[in-house]
């Protein structure tokens, strides 16, 4: 099936998927990209949040995804679902990210500490005692695992799209994501048992 | 099937992947092998916690600056294009200039009869057409505020959004216009609606009542993130008669920290 259908099963038939809403705005109907702003927005930062921990990091990344959708909307084929491209984008974002602070260390702190004005929802988060364990054993993931196990748990990915993404094979993927949810059941458990910090 | 090849069908197995007969396969294995079954058991438990990582929501400031971002890409994708026609005439003109100057020449005394002939035209006639572009330019104001009234009444909240930002587009607002953004200000449902509202509204902060609704509204509003807005422009507009609002809004007892200690560092630089 192509990227396509399998876009029209989800959006129902009167809807235009998300690949006709980006060929429309790469034809200069730019404002059709709020409309995929709308449907993807929350994803995105979900996947940031879990991969980051830090709302306002992730607001500022969903917000420089759809900045470099617009810049480099001329270069989009719609080969495969839109979804993979955004990811595309999305994870050199992330990289980006991840360079700029390790250059900024000394700013980082305040980073942390000012995320928002309004009530850290984190804070609460972490009264769920499980949700903050699941968490800490994440970020004790390397990166690339981490990107891996939560593209294929949490954001509707096949792994054959996963493996597009990743520019390598899906079986490649597969045992990536094996080996990533092996890691962290370990980290899980031992950090439950107090065996590490 | 043996163990390597069950375990290569974990990924699978678990994103729920597998066709029918592969998956048989997979659970006929790890029925017979303790160490697969153990493992799967171990995947799964795992896969399934995951699960307790909630979806959150992002904050209403993460639409508004996309809505911004888009609003200002499509304002400097029409600066482009306008510039763009400019440097192309300049360029035929220079040409004209440089490289035909024999043309240049013979066509110099047309020139100079029809800078004669313009020069009544604009005695006589300039003025009628410098008004005939005012009142072009009222009409491209007028429809803007049209549409902003009709878009402020869309159930759409991005359709509303829309509409803030055409009314905040125009130069000098109807007392309409005015009125229906200081009511999105009041009482629209969605808090990023009436963020934009609030900057809308900074803009026309010499109009006549906008400020009076300002500060009206303080006491209306129950967001954060509103609130929050409504007293750095206040604040920033020195509006003296804020810091009354200010006191009163502190002696809520609902009222968000933050948002407190907003208002009493506002207060004291108001007073």
């Amino acid at each position: 099936m192509n990227g396509k259908n399998l876009e029209r099963e989800k959006t129902g038939p009167m809807a235009p998927t998300d690949n006709e809403l980006m060929e429309q705005v790469r034809d200069g109907k730019v404002e059709k990209l709020a409309i995929l702003f709308e449907r993807h927005q929350t994803m995105l930062f979900n996947f940031f949040l879990r991969l980051t921990g830090n709302r306002a990091a992730s607001e500022d990344l969903v917000q420089e995804v759809f900045i470099r959708i617009l810049k480099y909307r001329a270069g989009y084929q719609g080969d495969s679902r839109f979804v993979v491209w955004m990811f595309q984008i999305a994870r050199n974002a992330h990289v980006d990210f991840l360079r700029k602070r390790k250059g900024e260390l000394a700013l980082d702190d305040q980073f942390v500490e000012a995320p928002s004005r309004e009530p850290r929802p984190e804070e609460r988060l972490e009264v769920d005692q499980e949700a903050a364990l699941v968490r800490r054993a994440l970020d004790r993931l390397p990166d690339k695992k981490k990107e891996i196990l939560l593209l294929s748990r949490f954001q509707d990915l096949k792994l054959r799209e996963i493996a597009e993404l990743f520019d390598c094979q899906v079986g490649t993927v597969k045992v990536q994501v094996h080996r990533a949810l092996k890691d962290l059941s370990r980290i899980y458990l031992e950090l439950q048992e107090g065996k590490i910090p | 099937m043996n163990c390597e090849k069950t375990q290569e069908r974990f990924a699978d197995y678990l994103t729920g992947d597998l066709e029918d007969e592969a998956r048989r396969e997979v659970q006929d294995h790890i029925a017979a092998c303790a160490a697969c079954r153990a493992e799967i058991e171990d995947l799964t438990a795992m896969w399934a916690r995951l699960g307790v990582l909630p979806a959150e929501q992002p904050s209403g400031a993460l639409r508004h600056r996309f809505y911004a971002m888009l609003e200002d890409h499509k304002n400097e994708a029409r600066g482009a294009r306008k510039a763009s026609r400019r440097s192309r005439v300049f360029s035929g003109w220079r040409e004209w200039f440089s490289f035909r100057r024999p043309a240049f020449a013979a066509s110099f005394s047309i020139f100079l009869l029809l800078l004669g002939t313009g020069a009544g035209w604009l005695v006589n006639g300039g003025s009628g057409r410098s008004a005939r572009l005012s009142s072009l330019q009222q009409e491209v104001q007028d429809m803007r505020q049209t549409m902003a009234i009709s878009l402020l009444g869309q159930p759409s909240a991005s359709e509303r959004l829309q509409g803030v930002s055409y009314g905040a587009s125009v130069k000098s607002p109807s007392a309409k216009t005015l009125t229906a953004l200081v009511n999105t200000l009041n009482s629209d449902p969605n808090p990023n609606v009436r963020l934009a509202a609030v900057e809308a509204l900074y803009l026309f902060r010499n109009q006549p009542g906008v400020r009076e609704s300002l500060l009206g509204s303080l006491a209306a509003q129950d967001s954060p993130l509103v609130q929050v807005a409504l007293i750095d422009l206040l604040v920033e507009i020195r509006e003296q008669r804020a810091a009354e609002a200010l006191k009163a809004l502190i002696k809520n007892e609902k009222l968000n920290p933050d948002v407190k200690k907003l208002a009493e560092q506002g207060i004291k630089q108001l007073i």
